[in-house]
């Protein structure tokens, strides 16, 4: 089956059983489930179709069934009315009516290969062989991936920026919360701590806390997840998934989030430890 | 010595702290303006760009915006009887087609307008428009490419897929090299007579893609106008144009800028009422010593609302070139997104975002000292002492 827009007059029939008695059974069709809820469609339904607004040489159809379309983001917020026919038949609809049957042009042709990792090099070799048509590899010919790249560049930004905000509040929260244990830390080195020993203290409790807080981040994220993709699925009534928190992302999340959280602490620490102890316990 | 003098040296007494938390304003108020930016920026963009054609209202067969959806087979009859409706000063009709190029050897792959009439959608920026048949204008990446000036004569060959005919090449005059509103980076553009593409295609002069229409100065008026006379076809004006896109392609932005900003105050409120939170209760002792000396309750919890108004006032007023340059940079990374127009911005500035920057700040910094507040209102001042003392 064929994808096709079809921009005309879609009808629904008068009866199927008067069509059923008057003609042979009607080709069948598939359309997205999104033309099926607008139009209120139904399987087993008739339908005219045409290749023009004027709806001239209509041929009706039965809907076989509905699909979900492929999400296109390019597409986000247009409702996809579009209907899947046998080749055959979709040629027998646009057909000029002086073309003969069997000379009508295709705009592309899907290959199955073999063995799929020769896909740049049979593209190269048809290139080659074939003047006039155009063969590249499926995987990124609509376009889309370029799309995406750009995308993700752009939450990466928005990722650095937040992260760098959250760094300086971190510093600025560690550096407040140091200055509050300086009497302790004071009191630790009169008694005979070395100022490493506490350096380590300070530095797993920063691991820990860090650790705590990018877990509790995570849960959060896989949380929101599911809220954030139906919100949006709902909006855009499309199936396309907005949020996913993989393992590579949470593994990143937390391999940025735990050192930087370790380090803020030590960094916090670090100025107070190298005061002298008496001053550091206020004696 | 007033609050805000007071709250102020609060501030510098503790500069690394301060200075901290100033910054991290500033950052998150330059994404806070970045997305109130980005929110309203492809709208506004758009709106100036389609302004800069010079057309009130399009007309076409179906309502695929930004497409223009199948051609108009009767488009010339269709100007001439829409030119004729007294809301309408002018009609032209609009065909884009696909070609090559060639000069010396040289062929680019251009976009291709062909135009009936005036007002063109381009801008000449050097030599002359198109006079006529036999004249184009090209874009200076197409002159770029194949080395051309006004004066020069270049062979086009279209490739207007409807058929498998292979129309012969035309050799046209380069009169001009000109700015087109829709221009993508670095791709060749070209735009000519309406008839001059059309015979290039070996097709009826007939047939356009789409009709542009110079209203006579109203121009919802001549949308209806243009609606009554041709029921079959979609016809928007510029403002109806934008308010699909705005529903459409433009909408996943839109909601990105509204959950990042809802993220980034719910960020800075956090966590400028745990900075304050912290920075109040390590000065407990302190505040109870002021209220003893005679400070009244207003005053010390006036004094923390200022420390955050300082906090969160420093950093907005810092956050807005830093939103600028970072504005500049997440354009830059969006229109890297293909077929884009170059002159098409995801981020334009405009006064209310400004208004509402600030309005969200402000309500972030009394947000942020409510808690602290609400801590030294209550303190009670001698227990504080006592305690202060013993420890």
């Amino acid at each position: 089956m064929k994808p096709f827009l079809f921009v005309l007059a879609l009808l629904l029939s008068l009866t199927a059983s008067f069509l059923g008695a008057q003609a042979p059974e009607p080709p069948s069709i598939l359309v997205t489930r999104q033309l099926a809820e607008r139009e209120g469609l139904a399987v087993g339904d008739l339908v005219r179709l045409a290749a023009d607004a004027r709806g001239e040489r209509a041929r009706t159809f039965r809907i076989a069934g509905t699909y979900e379309p492929t999400p296109n983001p390019l597409r986000l917020g247009l409702v996809p009315r579009e209907v899947r026919l046998h080749l055959p038949d979709l040629l027998a609809l646009t057909r000029d009516p002086d073309t003969p049957a069997g000379t009508e042009r295709v705009s592309s042709v899907n290959v199955a290969l073999v063995d799929p990792a020769e896909a740049r090099r049979f593209a190269q070799d048809v290139n080659a062989r074939t003047p006039g048509v155009f063969a590249r590899r499926a995987a990124g010919a609509a376009g889309m991936g370029s799309i995406f790249v750009v995308l993700e560049r752009f939450h990466y930004a928005i990722a650095a920026v937040t992260i760098a905000a959250a760094t300086v509040f971190l510093l600025a929260l560690t550096i407040m919360l140091v200055d509050e244990r300086r009497e302790t830390v004071g009191v630790l080195r009169l008694i005979g701590l070395p100022a490493r020993r506490i350096l380590v203290q300070v530095l797993l409790e920063g691991l820990f806390i860090a650790a705590a807080g990018a877990l509790f981040g995570l849960a959060l994220a896989a949380a929101a997840e599911g809220l954030i993709n139906r919100f949006f699925q709902w909006r855009y009534d499309t199936a396309l998934v907005f949020v996913r928190v993989t393992p590579r992302v949470a593994a990143l999340s937390v391999a940025i989030a735990v050192p930087l959280g370790a380090v803020a602490t030590v960094a916090a620490s670090w100025a107070l430890l190298r005061r002298r102890a008496l001053r550091l316990a206020r004696r | 010595m007033n609050v805000l003098a007071f709250a102020w040296r609060s501030l510098i007494r503790q500069p690394a702290r301060s200075i901290l938390g100033i910054l991290g304003v500033a950052a998150v108020g330059a994404l806070l303006f970045d997305m109130l930016l980005l929110s309203e920026g492809l709208v506004l963009s758009m709106r100036d760009l389609l302004d800069r054609l010079g057309y009130d209202v399009r007309v076409m067969s179906t309502d695929s915006i930004p497409r223009p959806g199948p051609d108009l087979a009767d488009a010339a009859p269709t100007a001439a009887q829409i030119a004729k409706l007294p809301s309408v000063r002018t009609v032209v009709t609009v065909r884009t087609e696909a070609a090559h190029l060639v000069r010396e050897g040289v062929s680019v792959r251009a976009a291709l307008v062909g135009i009936s009439g005036r007002p063109r959608p381009w801008t000449v920026l050097r030599g002359r428009d198109i006079a006529g048949a036999g004249d184009v204008v090209i874009n200076d990446s197409a002159a770029r490419a194949l080395q051309a000036s006004p004066g020069t004569t270049i062979t086009l060959s279209a490739f207007c897929s409807r058929d498998d005919a292979a129309p012969p090449p035309r050799r046209l005059r380069v009169a001009g090299v000109a700015e087109f509103p829709f221009d993508t980076p670095d791709n060749a553009g070209a735009g000519l007579d309406a008839a001059d593409l059309a015979e290039a295609c070996a097709q009826s002069a007939e047939a356009a893609d789409y009709l542009l229409v110079t209203s006579a100065g109203d121009p919802e008026r001549a949308a209806a106008d243009i609606a009554a006379l041709r029921p079959d076809l979609l016809v928007l004006s510029n403002e109806q144009a934008l308010g699909q896109l705005q529903q459409r392609g433009f909408t996943y932005f839109r909601q990105i800028s509204t959950v990042l900003t809802a993220v980034t105050v719910s960020f800075a409120l956090l966590l400028i009422t745990v900075l304050l939170t912290v920075s109040v209760n390590q000065r407990l002792g302190e505040v109870a010593a002021l209220r003893a000396l005679g400070f009244s309750q207003r005053r010390v919890v006036l004094d923390v609302l200022c420390e955050s108004a300082l906090i969160i006032g420093i950093g907005g007023v810092l956050s807005l070139p830093l939103g600028a340059l970072l504005a500049a940079w997440l354009d830059a990374i969006l229109k890297q997104m293909p077929g884009l127009p170059a002159a098409l911005h995801f981020f334009v500035f405009r006064p209310d975002a400004l208004v509402v920057h600030a309005g969200l700040l402000a309500a972030t910094a009394i947000l942020a000292a409510a808690y602290p507040m609400r801590i030294v209102a209550r303190l009670p001042i001698a227990s504080t002492l006592r305690n202060e003392v013993i420890s």
